[in-house]
């Protein structure tokens, strides 16, 4: 069985204008999301800024209320608050945020920061704490002098591992991560991403590892959903998105990972606009008249996409 | 902790390291809070004067209004009519009843600063707690906490209150400080709510939902931390504007009840004009004490405010 499993999920905000301020439309920022989560694994979720892949973690922590749609977790439905308190939800599935500066609150010491889920969830004596906290910080790559520190005084791939401590304190199955390297330079990625790494090898956690960076997807994620638009366009195993990438805004998003290779430029470049191309003339094929993404159909038993159903069967006659 | 936590088997800091770490982390802590302020104010000379006659001050009135009896300056004289200043009975004079101007002064002050401090304090934690829990929960909450106060500030403040003080028969000090902090609350509880509708957005906030705090705690353990310098800033400036407000009440005869000496009541024997031009000494010291008291707490707040955003501090240099 899955460790969480995501059923047809909405978040839907109202806008509201005129008047009488009134509900005149809605921001579909989520439209149907599933996915299930299995212990242990690393689930990419990869999609343009404002394809709702934000929104959909913030709703499986419990941040955000979706206005349709389950997240079950050991048999619950999470979405409801009452569940969450039953469950100490969120003891076992923590958050790892974007903006490391932000999200660790500036008139707290670092071990205040770290302890906080601690102090919340568990009944640990002053020095177990405190020993804990330094066991966190030894564990991200800190040293013990960063325990009486404030979050300014480290820097941008410090708040972040610090981040990393304080999702990992209270010894979590799933840690939902929102791009949490994407406000870092390319060297203090790769060290924030090895750290997570080396805790998931550790304590066997599941990530749901938020990006819009596919080169970074790779490095990490085992399965893959790629959003568009509120919706799942296509979602598989690492191979199946890389090595067969089936839907158009898949392969626009691969060809956009740049290329470092000064002698195949000129190629890369053919590549990308014939994908430009494609994309621009068989539009129509690939979403509804709505400009809405379409259903998700089986072509593998890993590999989905969201295409018409004959393109579909096509596909699955040319996959066996 | 359990032994098969797996913390334990994965980090090499173990039970014994943990005093001496904690060493370590104290050596190299950023100072304190207390500490910080200690220092702007050693670094900006006329914050710390202005800290002292302010403190200074309050103490003396209160301290040395113990040792004035009540009869002392109540009693009228005829034979001290308008005394000069500066004699040796009469240091600041006497005023038309031949009341010794600086026992009014002082007895006045500690009235006058006593109903401001405590209006302060109670429109004050009133205020900003109103604003932090109408701006953290947002929505229909906000909604209609702000058409409450947006009522209460539609209201005429002054009129309600000359209306009360005439109704209630016997009032004194502590009554007129609750019926004037019924209406005082609404301009920083205004304020509050607008930054704490912008902090409960930031991501610590949400951080601190998944770690399992509770709304209560966010608010005023998170949340007031982050706007204490827009806090400490406005309760200065609203210690110097409520001064005004009794003040300004017992000028026109509706504050403290006949008799009991207030600045105010000073500060309207300027009303008569032989007193403004022959008799200056009767309400000149209690002019000059409201412009020295108000001036130095903002200098005090300016100081506070620096100590408390990091940009601004002038010690560190």
């Amino acid at each position: 069985m899955s460790l969480i499993e995501v059923h047809d999920l909405e978040v839907h905000y109202p806008i509201r204008s005129g008047f009488w301020n009134r509900v005149t439309d809605e921001v579909l920022a989520v439209d149907g999301v599933s996915l299930s989560i299995e212990a242990g694994e690393t689930y990419g979720l990869v999609g343009e800024s404002g394809s709702g892949k934000s929104t959909t973690g913030k709703s499986i922590v419990g941040l955000e209320k979706p206005t349709h749609g389950q997240v079950i977790y050991k048999g619950k439905d999470i979405t409801k608050s009452a569940n969450r308190q039953k469950l100490d939800y969120n003891q076992d599935v923590q958050m790892i945020f974007q903006d490391s500066l932000s999200s660790l609150n500036p008139r707290k010491r670092i071990e205040d920061i770290i302890a906080e889920p601690l102090r919340n969830f568990g009944k640990l004596s002053k020095d177990e704490e405190k020993l804990r906290v330094l066991q966190l910080l030894d564990i991200v790559g800190l040293d013990a002098d960063a325990l009486y520190k404030y979050p300014h005084q480290f820097s941008g791939g410090q708040r972040q591992r610090i981040g990393v401590a304080r999702a990992v304190a209270t010894n979590p199955k799933l840690i939902v991560a929102d791009e949490p390297v994407s406000a870092l330079d390319l060297s203090v990625q790769a060290q924030v991403l090895n750290f997570m790494k080396k805790i998931q090898r550790d304590f066997n956690v599941s990530y749901l590892f938020i990006s819009h960076d596919l080169g970074v997807v790779r490095h990490m994620c085992d399965n893959i959903a790629i959003m568009h638009r509120g919706r799942i366009v296509e979602m598989g195993t690492r191979d199946d998105i890389y090595n067969h990438p089936m839907h158009i805004y898949t392969r626009r998003l691969l060809s956009a990972i740049p290329e470092t290779s000064v002698a195949h430029r000129e190629e890369a470049r053919a590549k990308r606009e014939a994908v430009e191309k494609e994309f621009q003339e068989n539009q129509q094929r690939y979403y509804d008249k709505d400009g809405k993404v379409l259903p998700l159909l089986d072509v593998t038993s890993t590999h989905k996409v969201a295409l018409p159903a004959d393109e579909v069967a096509k596909l699955q006659r040319e996959a066996d | 902790m359990a032994q098969n936590d797996p913390l334990n088997k994965k980090s090499s800091i173990s039970a014994e390291d943990l005093t001496r770490l904690s060493k370590e982390a104290e050596a190299t802590a950023t100072p304190s809070s207390r500490q910080i302020i200690w220092k702007e104010f050693k670094a900006d000379k006329i914050a710390l004067t202005s800290a002292i006659i302010v403190v200074g001050f309050i103490l003396f009135v209160i301290i040395a209004s113990f040792f004035i009896p009540a009869g002392s300056y109540k009693a009228v004289n005829i034979m001290d009519y308008f005394n000069k200043p500066f004699t040796p009975d009469f240091w600041l004079g006497a005023d038309s009843s031949g009341r010794s101007v600086a026992k009014l002064l002082i007895v006045g002050s500690r009235n006058s600063i006593g109903i401001a401090i405590g209006l302060t304090l109670i429109s004050g934690t009133f205020g900003i707690a109103y604003g932090l829990i109408s701006g953290y929960f947002g929505g229909m909450t906000d909604m209609i906490m702000s058409r409450i106060y947006d009522f209460m500030l539609m209201l005429p403040t002054l009129m309600f209150i000359i209306v009360l003080v005439t109704i209630i028969q016997n009032y004194n000090a502590i009554t007129l400080t609750l019926i004037l902090s019924l209406f005082q609350w609404m301009g920083s509880s205004r304020l509050i709510r607008s930054r704490a509708l912008a902090e409960s957005r930031k991501d610590y906030v949400a951080a601190s939902k998944t770690s399992g705090t509770s709304n209560f705690k966010i608010i005023f353990r998170e949340i007031m931390p982050n706007i204490s310098s827009l806090i400490i800033v406005e309760m200065t400036l609203a210690f110097a504007g409520n001064l005004g407000v009794e003040t300004g009440l017992s000028f026109l005869g509706f504050g403290l009840p006949n008799g009991t000496p207030s600045l105010g009541t000073l500060i309207a024997n300027a009303t008569d004009p032989t007193n403004i031009t022959q008799y200056w000494w009767t309400w000149l010291f209690a002019a000059l004490e409201i412009i020295v008291l108000c001036l130095a707490v903002s200098y005090v707040g300016q100081a506070l405010r620096r100590s408390a955003d990091a940009s601004q501090r002038l010690g560190d240099k």
